[in-house]
């Protein structure tokens, strides 16, 4: 036990886990969610040919060093702190350029600089012993789990969010009155939306969520989603007597909804009143499909396109999907309202998630990602323009990535607008660059007082320290983790999971594809 | 001198175009500032009209060199008018209660009337509002449709109506608003309460653009030679070059879609201008990507004008450093180390009287070596007001020089008036006079008596000193400021200064019980004071002579005082023993001598010390700060005559405590067990107006606390006296016994915000425990005992609870600063007039009598006017 206390490979072990992470799994996964780049050549080029790229697998090297005369080097930590350097690897991406039939052969283009968290395994002092590490000027009792951007030190901090895609009941008070709600925070490939189900006062239930002015309701909206019938909709929520009545008022309330058209068509009237039926069933369809419940979308099939076969069917069946989530939000409100569940505690470790190095990098890299295929599009069809020959060497700009991802690990404001992000080390003395690298800041604003926020939770213990947290105005705000905390990953083979959840007995929706 | 002179009545106002021209001294046209020899263009931004900031050079409009010319307004005539971005608001309201055809107001004369009487009867103000007027109507005189005003942050307005169903809109330029605003009739105008005599709405809308002077906007000469510009300069070039364009593309005939263009620019500029942090407007940026500081950015905020250079300034002849403890110098004086007193100087004006003490501090010169030599003088100041620094070559001639009328800037030595202060300032005993005692080391050293008032403690904390330059500063930091003068409180009418600490313990000491002290230990206890001789001794054994401990500390007590109180240690007893108590907490000062009692905290403490407050009374404010040094060093004294001291084993209990305390805490245990099990039963009673859960979770509590106090009283039982956590709990110096109680016996319930910890995971506090477990230890009562040591859950609890106050803390103080911030700025104005009125400076009474009993609180008796208690004490002299 006091081997594993002291062990000294534990103090940054999650910075580091995490970061070898996202360089082994999730990199390659950001590429693939981008899979290729489109461009406008077809409609605007000469040649009316269309033109793409598609990305391939991407590597990261070593740590290299670029010098004045061109020559590289391999650039080992205790280097870029001393002459300002920033300690990052190239990238390189295989991309094939396809122009109408014809299939280039694929380019290994390098891509951008990758900051190397020292210590990783893209790190030169990976797998390095003590005395090796000495020989290459390095502290072999330095826990790494840093940046070394322009030659400082820069630590990721640990943020601690609540739990997207979970329903989470709680109260508001508005008017005097107690409303009961729902709410998801759901969550996909980086974009956050707010999903709130929540009762009035005459027991209906009301759904809002991005780019809906005001609410829908919740009937009109499930059938819009694909349920038709009243037992559908109200199998979807409970079997439950006392939400049965509840049910029972809400199905009243929607007559003018009968069918999945006029669902649709319920939505798009609210979503952009004075335009044409066609444009308010497109309309609705598209928010439905990209605002509503946008965590389910993984359902979809990464590789279908519209106008594929089996591409409607699949839509169908997330439709489907989010219909029931939303059926089991309307069962946690009314749940709420007669007792049977209490509000969740926001303040419950459970309810707590973390974000660390390597997804703040994920996130990173994928806006620096999105920027580079932009450029690269516009590179292409700038040379299209003028007839010159396209090449992917020549398109790829590797500044304009190694630029978006050293900025916010230099200044600490990171994509999304979150500051402080990315702190100077603390090297006043080890304690204190051991306690920085474990350190978990709460996005709560300090200027609050936020008790309940700032109070030590129960479900803390053994996960965060119960005494260091600073005094002052973060006080309670800013925690430390425990020392024997171990931080979980969750899981990678969705398969696995899914026949051992429908061995368990978990019964498919009905509709959904297998 | 100019005479002074009385302001009448300010009245603000806008300026007319007229008004920027006739004050401009020079029309600027060229963007550049400066030609390639360092020479300013002429009708450039930096035109020696305006003012000069470069030595040497004399201003073109008042002949003045860079130090005396105070600078001259030019001007910019712009190419078209542009919104004011400060007056928008201003701009929206007249355009939506003016007709947009005839500009009249969109009522009707009565209308108008009636309006204003409304309002009159209502609020108060005579002036309409945006309310008054209907939406969506016809004016009343020309009978035009009207159409809505839209604004769009920061600058643009639009004209919005419906026409054939369809939303129109049209942009008005700042050229169309100016003609509308311009046409407004004067009457109109004042019913909406604008003196069109100072500020015609029109000239919101700027055609002419006044450019300050060069002095507000200085160039900076970098190191290596170059001009760097101040920022309005910069945005001040950008509006002449954009103004220039403009004008030339308006001369050649530019189509329309570059001359709207080129004016919402000129807009922008002018807007970035004036505040470069506008709602729904890029700021303004510097190459750097700084954005730049501009008028309304010099204004606001806390280093603004306003906060930050004319509420609060930086002073000289002001030293600050780290303080530290010496209880043998005087309340009323402040330690300064040499190398303050070297630097600080008190002016002296040398006269036919002083002439040759003047020159002997000159003589000495700027360096004084060690504390005790002489002081010096670092500066001489002519009769022409020409400083002369001191040093070691000119000390003989400025020496020989000197005569009356000089001025000599003498070092600090004893005894001068200093202001001692510390922050933060919430009180006006936070800044208080002291006399100066110059010291080795390089602390500012302070009484511990005197740290109270100023809430200082010595873990670091810094202090300021201030020397007053002039005799009536002196004078008046000698009445009203002095340490003496502010030893009562006028927040509560007691003693805010007095014994603290190993004060209270050392006094306690001495005087607890009848000891009896040979000649030696008299002498020791009283060698640092003023005492020229002994009583009578109060008993003689064997021809050795022995003094009691009462009589030893009457030695200090002025001679005429007599009073009956009780100490802290008294426990309120039904009837009274009097001069038979056991705790000897009778206290009874009969013609200046303690017959019985011990004195503590309740005697001289600082907040409640009764004797000290007494003598404030009857003998003044010095003789008491001459008691106050003398109680504290005699305590001082008295505590080093045994030596005083806490150490673990000083929380040792017995084996049958330890016993007992187990047994109580069992049985505390099992009764809260047996209250669950009546609630769980539904047997339970509650409270009126609460639960039944409520009521069990009260009554836990309850039985929790007491089940603590229990475990102290165990605790206390096994110590007595002899313990200093007791002296110091039972003389009321420091901590009390229930923090003895959580060192030895049982630390207790820990609790948040009141109640006993319950959050956590499903129906449980923390996985050790079972679902629904309602007991005491699963809900944060710890058991154990400091010294025992905490288990691992106690221990979690222990963090929760500690965790709490933090937040506390924290938040409290922020909060109670800003508090005081705002009440302040609410009532600094307000003064006590000759009539005993408290009037705003306007001559607004407030209170009709001061505190609505007239009382000064500094000058009562805890509060009331009349201390009849010491009366009746002193005539009775403690008897019956």
């Amino acid at each position: 036990m006091s081997r594993a206390y002291f062990s000294k490979s534990h103090v940054a072990r999650h910075q580091l886990d995490s970061f070898n992470y996202f360089l082994l799994h999730n990199l390659q996964k950001v590429v693939n969610e981008q899979r290729i780049i489109e461009t406008d050549i077809e409609s605007r080029g000469k040649s009316r040919q269309p033109v793409w790229v598609e990305l391939g697998k991407i590597e990261v090297k070593k740590p290299m060093v670029r010098e004045a005369d061109g020559s590289q080097g391999e650039l080992f930590p205790t280097e870029a702190r001393l002459r300002n350097l920033t300690y990052a690897a190239p990238i390189q991406l295989e991309m094939t350029l396809i122009q109408g039939d014809d299939r280039y052969e694929p380019v290994i283009a390098t891509i951008g600089q990758l900051p190397v968290m020292v210590g990783s395994v893209a790190c030169n002092l990976h797998g390095l012993s003590d005395g090796e590490r000495i020989e290459h000027g390095e502290d072999p009792l330095d826990p790494g789990g840093y940046f070394i951007i322009n030659g400082t030190e820069r630590v990721l901090m640990t943020l601690e969010d609540l739990a997207s895609n979970k329903i989470m009941t709680e109260f508001t008070e508005r008017y005097n009155e107690r409303i009961y709600v729902a709410k998801v925070f759901s969550q996909y490939r980086g974009y956050r939306a707010l999903i709130v189900v929540e009762r009035n006062r005459k027991n209906l239930l009301e759904v809002s969520f991005p780019s809906v002015a005001g609410h829908l309701r919740f009937v009109d909206l499930m059938r819009a989603l694909g349920l038709v019938s009243d037992q559908e909709i109200v199998n979807a929520v409970s079997t439950d007597e006392e939400i049965l009545t509840f049910m029972m008022q809400n199905l009243e309330e929607s007559v003018e909804c009968d069918s999945v058209e006029a669902g649709i068509m319920y939505v798009g009237r609210k979503l952009a009143p004075n335009q044409t039926r066609d444009y308010q069933r497109k309309r609705a369809e598209f928010v439905l499909d990209n605002y509503l419940l946008p965590h389910l979308n993984y359902l979809m099939p990464p590789d279908l396109k519209e106008g594929d076969p089996g591409y409607e069917k699949a839509v169908q069946s997330v439709r489907l999907a989010k219909a029931h989530f939303l059926g089991r939000m309307a069962e946690a409100c009314f749940d709420l309202v007669l007792g049977k569940r209490r509000i969740d505690d926001k303040d419950h470790y459970a309810n707590k998630r973390l974000k660390l190095a390597g997804d703040l990098m994920e996130d990173l890299f994928r806006i620096s990602l999105n920027r580079l295929t932009r450029d690269i599009k516009y590179q292409l069809e700038r040379a299209s323009m003028r007839h010159r020959h396209l090449s992917i060497a020549t398109a790829v700009r590797a500044d304009v990535l190694t630029e978006r991802l050293l900025h916010p690990l230099a200044t600490g404001n990171w994509v999304g607008g979150r500051t402080g992000v990315s702190q100077l080390l603390d090297r006043v003395d080890h304690m204190s660059v051991l306690s920085h690298l474990r350190r978990v800041i709460s996005p709560l604003s300090r200027s609050q007082p936020h008790f309940e926020a700032r109070d030590l939770h129960p479900t803390q213990w053994g996960r965060i320290c119960p005494s260091e947290t600073p005094e002052g105005p973060n006080c309670g705000l800013v925690k430390n983790f425990a020392q024997m905390v171990e931080i979980s990953k969750g899981i990678d083979e969705e398969l696995e999971m899914k026949r051992i959840l429908f061995n368990m007995g978990v019964e498919a929706l009905k509709g959904e594809a297998k | 001198m100019p005479s002074p002179k009385r302001i009448g009545k300010i009245e603000f106002g806008l300026f007319s175009p007229k008004e920027i021209r006739k004050m401009s001294v020079r029309k600027i046209i060229w963007a550049d500032t400066y030609d390639e020899d360092g020479f300013p263009y002429p009708q450039g931004l930096m035109d020696l009209n305006l003012g000069v900031i470069d030595p040497g050079l004399r201003c073109k409009t008042c002949d003045q060199r860079a130090a005396d010319c105070p600078g001259h307004f030019g001007h910019i005539e712009l190419a078209k008018p542009v919104i004011h971005v400060g007056y928008t608001r201003l701009i929206r309201k007249l355009l939506r209660v003016t007709c947009r055809s005839c500009s009249r107001l969109l009522l009707s004369t009565d209308e108008i009337e009636k309006a204003v009487i409304a309002e009159d009867e209502g609020t108060g103000t005579d002036t309409l509002s945006e309310k008054d007027i209907k939406k969506e109507q016809i004016c009343p005189h020309c009978g035009e449709q009207q159409y809505k005003i839209n604004f769009e942050k920061p600058t643009t307005f639009s004209e919005v109506w419906m026409e054939d169903g369809k939303k129109m809109e049209h942009r008005l330029t700042p050229a169309d608003i100016r003609a509308r605003l311009e046409k407004i009739p004067d009457e109109d105008l004042r019913a909406l309460g604008i003196n069109p005599l100072v500020a015609r709405p029109e000239w919101t809308v700027l055609t002419v653009l006044p450019v300050p002077p060069v002095t507000m906007r200085p160039s900076i000469i970098l190191e290596n030679g170059q001009r760097s510009e101040d920022d309005l300069t910069h945005k001040l070039v950008d509006i002449i070059r954009i103004n220039q364009r403009f004008k030339e593309n308006q001369d050649a005939g530019a189509p329309q879609l570059i001359i709207e263009d080129l004016w919402e620019l000129l807009q922008y500029h002018v807007t970035t201008y004036l505040d470069n942090e506008v709602a729904g407007c890029p700021p303004a940026r510097h190459r750097s990507g700084r954005p730049l500081k501009t008028l309304s950015q010099r204004l606001k905020g806390k280093d603004g004008r306003f906060r930050g250079s004319l509420s609060g300034k930086r002073v000289n002849f002001s030293a600050r450093t780290v303080i530290s403890p010496d209880p043998n110098i005087s309340v009323v004086e402040v330690g300064v180390p040499l190398a303050v007193a070297n630097e600080m100087t008190v002016p002296i004006r040398v006269t036919t009287m002083n002439l040759e003490e003047a020159r002997q501090y000159v003589l000495n010169g700027p360096e004084r070596p060690t504390v005790n030599s002489p002081c010096g003088a670092n500066y001489v100041i002519r009769p022409d007001n020409r400083r002369i620094r001191l040093s070691e070559a000119n000390l003989q001639t400025v020496a020989e020089m000197l005569e009356p009328g000089w001025v000599v800037e003498r070092q600090l030595r004893d005894g001068d008036i200093v202001l001692f202060n510390r922050q933060p300032s919430l009180h006006r005993m936070s800044i208080m006079a002291h006399r100066t005692k110059l010291m080795d080391g390089r602390t500012f050293r302070l009484n511990p008596a005197v740290c109270p008032p100023y809430n200082a403690d010595f873990d670091g904390d810094e202090m300021n000193l201030h020397v007053p330059q002039t005799e009536e500063a002196k004078a008046e930091a000698q009445i009203l400021l002095a340490v003496q003068e502010n030893i009562l409180s006028p927040r509560f009418g007691g003693p805010i200064i007095g014994g603290i600490h190993d004060h209270v313990s050392g006094i306690f000491l001495l005087t607890h019980g009848l000891r009896w002290f040979r000649k030696e230990d008299v002498m020791y206890l009283v060698q640092h004071h003023r005492i020229s001789s002994l009583p009578p001794p109060g008993k003689v054994e064997d021809g050795v002579p022995f003094w009691s401990n009462k009589q030893v500390f009457s030695l200090i007590l002025p001679r005429e005082l007599n009073m009956v109180f009780h100490a802290s240690s008294c426990q309120n007893c039904v009837e009274c023993k009097r001069e038979g108590c056991e705790r000897d907490a009778y206290v009874r000062i009969q013609d200046g001598q303690l017959v019985s009692g011990t004195i503590d905290k309740k005697a001289v403490g600082a907040f409640d010390g009764q004797i000290l407050h007494r003598t404030i009374r009857q003998h003044g404010m010095r003789r008491t700060a001459e008691f106050i040094d003398d109680m504290t060093r005699l305590a001082i004294r008295s505590i080093m005559l045994d030596g005083f001291s806490f150490g673990i084993d000083d929380e040792d209990l017995s084996k049958t405590e330890y016993g007992q305390i187990r047994e109580m805490l069992e049985s505390a245990a099992n009764d809260v067990r047996m209250r669950i099990k009546i609630f769980e039963e539904g047997a339970l009673e509650p409270m009126p107006g609460r639960t039944e859960e409520e009521t069990l979770e009260m009554q836990i509590m309850q039985v929790m606390g007491k089940a603590r106090d229990r475990t102290g009283e165990i605790a206390g039982r096994h110590l007595g006296l002899e313990n200093s956590a007791v002296v110091m709990a039972v003389s009321g110096a420091r901590g009390s016994m229930l923090n003895l109680t959580q060192m030895a016996g049982c630390i207790g319930q820990q609790s948040v915000r009141g109640e006993r910890i319950m959050r956590g995971y499903d129906e449980r506090t923390l996985p050790h425990f079972r679902k629904g477990d309602r007991g005491a230890e699963a809900h944060g009562f710890i058991k154990n005992s400091y010294k025992s040591g905490l288990s691992p859950t106690e221990f979690f609890f222990h963090a929760i609870g500690g965790r709490e106050g933090l937040v506390d803390t924290a938040v409290r103080t922020s909060q109670s600063g800003y508090l005081q911030r705002r009440m302040i700025n609410a009532l600094q104005d307000l003064k006590v007039a000759y009539d005993g009125t408290v009037r705003t400076t306007g001559g607004r009474i407030i209170q009709f009598l001061y505190g609505e009993d007239g009382t000064d609180p500094a000058k009562s008796s805890y509060g009331d006017p009349v201390d009849v208690k010491g009366i009746v004490e002193s005539v009775l002299k403690g008897e019956r």
